[in-house]
């Protein structure tokens, strides 16, 4: 016996079926059932209980999950609900939860759900960060992915990186991975899906990151509906405890959605011609409407010869406002991104790579 | 029609960074200096660099045209909203971007195929374009003369994306001929050789642009085009031998035009390309 589980369902059909599977698999000790979650929250304790389904349906359910995990801090809690909801999904892992699963099922989703939302990470709200360049050949990409590892390295927690780049998406190809499912597919299907069955729309790519690639056909890119992408975006919150986007050049109707949708913009703009920090600056006037409703928006510049100080002084001063980070311009990295090496040769001492780290520590500390 | 006088040249690309604006703003140069009548037109509305790159400030942009052609289709000129670009005696006309991106999203497709087909008074139509098959790229495709599609071999994913854009341009059934494969940052000694990459392609290079970072970075910072800002450099002469192949004239390589070349510019950075150049440089070849 594995786990002593507490069923707190309050359909009285579905309650017995529930816990009729439970009954039948060794692996579980049914200790109690329950229709009501207030008596469970007030009588489970006797049972000594591991793990918690909970019916977050009810909104007696969602409401007392707080004050379950407070009272059983050793215990799992997996929320149950009868269709995907993804506003409850986020609500059940903000209370402290590991997640979510669909009704009815069988003991292996169980065992399977708690292995996946065991591997996200703590216990805490999923980081949505949206990748942002007013034009291509941005550094957009390559930061995206070096994020992507370095905070998977840092945090020891799962990290997504999705390619919403539709049509000339790099990601796959800076992993040097073929994944056998992309975008597209993903929310098309997206419907039909809990996240035990989303994961495999997603390919490990190792050390704590998994890519959902792009189409293979640029085509296909309008065959993506912005809601039916958020919709991925969300139910891989669940999966992973960041999930990050990069998102196509410029203002289209898929960056507007997903930087609107996530809480963080990280916008880029790369040094070259001298032009992008008024692009920048023309991109972040879309972006203020949302600052003020709590998103973090920061913009970075990479591609900076000089890095320093007061290189970074005189971008804020054009700029008219403070630059998170400046990145410094890195021949390796674009050698190591071209050819699909960044799992294998990223040294964690190159100046790019020390940046980005900075900026990833402040993260994982919350501190952005 | 009366547009379809004109040739219309689509600069286009699938990655971004391969060098599109520059190269439209080079070609406009080089066929005004040729004697034609030539227009500019910046499709990059949210982010265009075209006005940047030539340091040029306009009045009106295409968002007037388009408001201009909706109020009265009778009475619209395009000349009313025409931006002029003129150094060393030769000028060419620019429709420049919308200022705010809310109205670049306004932007009506009909409304520019509408304004370029208004535009019959010009030899040449040179299209700057974003690295995008959408879908007023693709009407803009639709409608150009030839479609001077850029690459680059320096980056194995900008291959793959000029591979995967080529693969769809002619799935989408623009003719083979329309399509002008154009290598830019062309390099005898890159990672990636440019034969594989037309063996990948199954095609060959019309043209080969050299690298020159430094002249295209001193173009950009005076605002002139490559013939007045960096005369001697291989990219310079690349470029008219890419415009003597649009307009079917051989142009022999110019001389410095020294008048328009500053004193102090290092001129050994642009000699240094020339002792660098392969004997078989193929962009160096100007057929018919």
């Amino acid at each position: 016996m594995k786990y002593r589980a507490i069923l707190v369902e309050r359909d009285s059909v579905m309650l017995p079926h529930l816990a009729g599977a439970l009954k039948a698999d060794a692996d579980f000790d049914l200790a109690a059932t329950y229709h009501d979650a207030e008596q469970a929250l007030g009588q489970s304790s006797v049972f000594r209980p591991n793990l918690f389904l909970i019916d977050v349906d009810s909104p007696k359910g969602l409401k007392l999950l707080p004050d379950f995990i407070d009272f059983f801090p050793n215990a799992d809690f997996l929320g149950m609900m009868e269709h995907w909801k993804a506003d409850t999904a986020e609500k059940v892992i903000q209370a402290g939860a590991l997640g979510s699963i669909v009704k009815p099922f069988r003991t292996r989703d169980i065992l399977k759900a708690m292995e996946i939302y065991g591997r996200r990470g703590q216990k805490k709200p999923t980081r949505t960060m949206a990748f942002f360049s007013p034009k291509g050949h941005s550094g957009r990409t390559t930061l995206a992915s070096v994020m992507a590892l370095e905070l998977a390295r840092k945090s020891g927690e799962s990290v997504a990186l999705i390619d919403a780049d539709l049509q000339f998406g790099d990601v796959s190809m800076f992993f040097d991975v073929v994944p056998q499912h992309n975008v597209v597919e993903a929310s098309h299907d997206i419907r039909l899906l809990n996240p035990a069955t989303l994961e495999a729309y997603f390919h490990p790519v190792g050390q704590g990151v998994w890519v959902m690639g792009g189409p293979v056909r640029p085509e296909h890119a309008e065959l993506v509906e912005a809601d039916r992408l958020i919709e991925v975006v969300r139910m891989a919150g669940s999966l992973f405890r960041y999930v990050l986007v990069d998102l196509p050049a410029g203002f289209n109707p898929i960056s507007l959605a997903l930087a609107e949708f996530a809480d963080t913009d990280i916008l880029v703009s790369m040094i070259n011609s001298g032009q992008e920090v008024r692009h920048m600056k023309r991109s972040m006037k879309m972006f203020q409407m949302w600052d003020a409703y709590g998103k973090k928006i920061y913009p970075l510049f990479s591609g900076v010869k000089r890095c320093t100080p007061e290189q970074k002084k005189k971008i804020e001063e054009e700029f008219g406002r403070s630059v998170t980070k400046i990145l410094p311009e890195e021949s390796h990295i674009t050698a190591i991104t071209g050819s699909g090496r960044l799992l294998k040769d990223l040294p964690e001492d190159m100046p790019y790579v020390r940046a980005v780290d900075d900026m990833v520590g402040e993260i994982i500390a919350g501190r952005r | 029609m009366e547009g379809r006088r004109s040739i219309v040249i689509a600069v286009f690309s699938t990655s971004a960074g391969s060098g599109k604006t520059v190269t439209a703003i080079n070609l406009a140069a080089g066929l005004a200096k040729e004697g034609y009548q030539t227009c500019l037109v910046d499709l990059d509305l949210q982010f265009g660099d075209v006005m940047g790159y030539l340091d040029m400030v306009g009045d009106v942009t295409l968002a007037d045209a388009q408001a201009a052609l909706m109020r009265d289709e009778a009475s619209f000129r395009i000349e009313d909203y025409l931006a002029e670009y003129s150094c060393g005696g030769v000028s060419f006309s620019v429709l420049p971007p919308p200022k705010e991106i809310n109205d670049a999203y306004l932007v009506d497709v009909d409304a520019v195929a509408e304004i370029i087909s208004r535009m019959g008074g010009f030899n040449f139509i040179v299209l700057d374009m974003t690295a995008v098959f959408s879908t007023l790229n693709l009407a803009m495709l639709d409608m150009s003369t030839v479609i001077n599609f850029m690459g680059r071999s320096d980056f194995l994913p900008s291959v793959k994306n000029y591979k995967v854009g080529y693969d769809t341009l002619l799935r989408f059934e623009y003719e083979e001929r329309k399509i002008c494969l154009v290598e830019n940052r062309a390099e005898e000694n890159d990672l990636i050789n440019y034969r594989d990459v037309e063996r990948l392609l199954g095609a060959k290079f019309y043209h080969r642009l050299p690298v020159d970072s430094q002249a295209v970075t001193r173009s950009i910072r005076m605002g002139r085009p490559l013939m007045f800002s960096a005369p001697l450099s291989p990219l310079t002469q690349s470029y008219w031998q890419l415009v003597g192949r649009y307009t079917n004239r051989s142009i022999a390589p110019r001389q410095v035009q020294e008048q328009e070349v500053p004193a102090e510019e290092e001129k050994h950075s642009g000699f240094s390309w020339f002792f660098k150049r392969g004997k078989n440089h193929a962009e160096g070849q100007v057929k018919g």
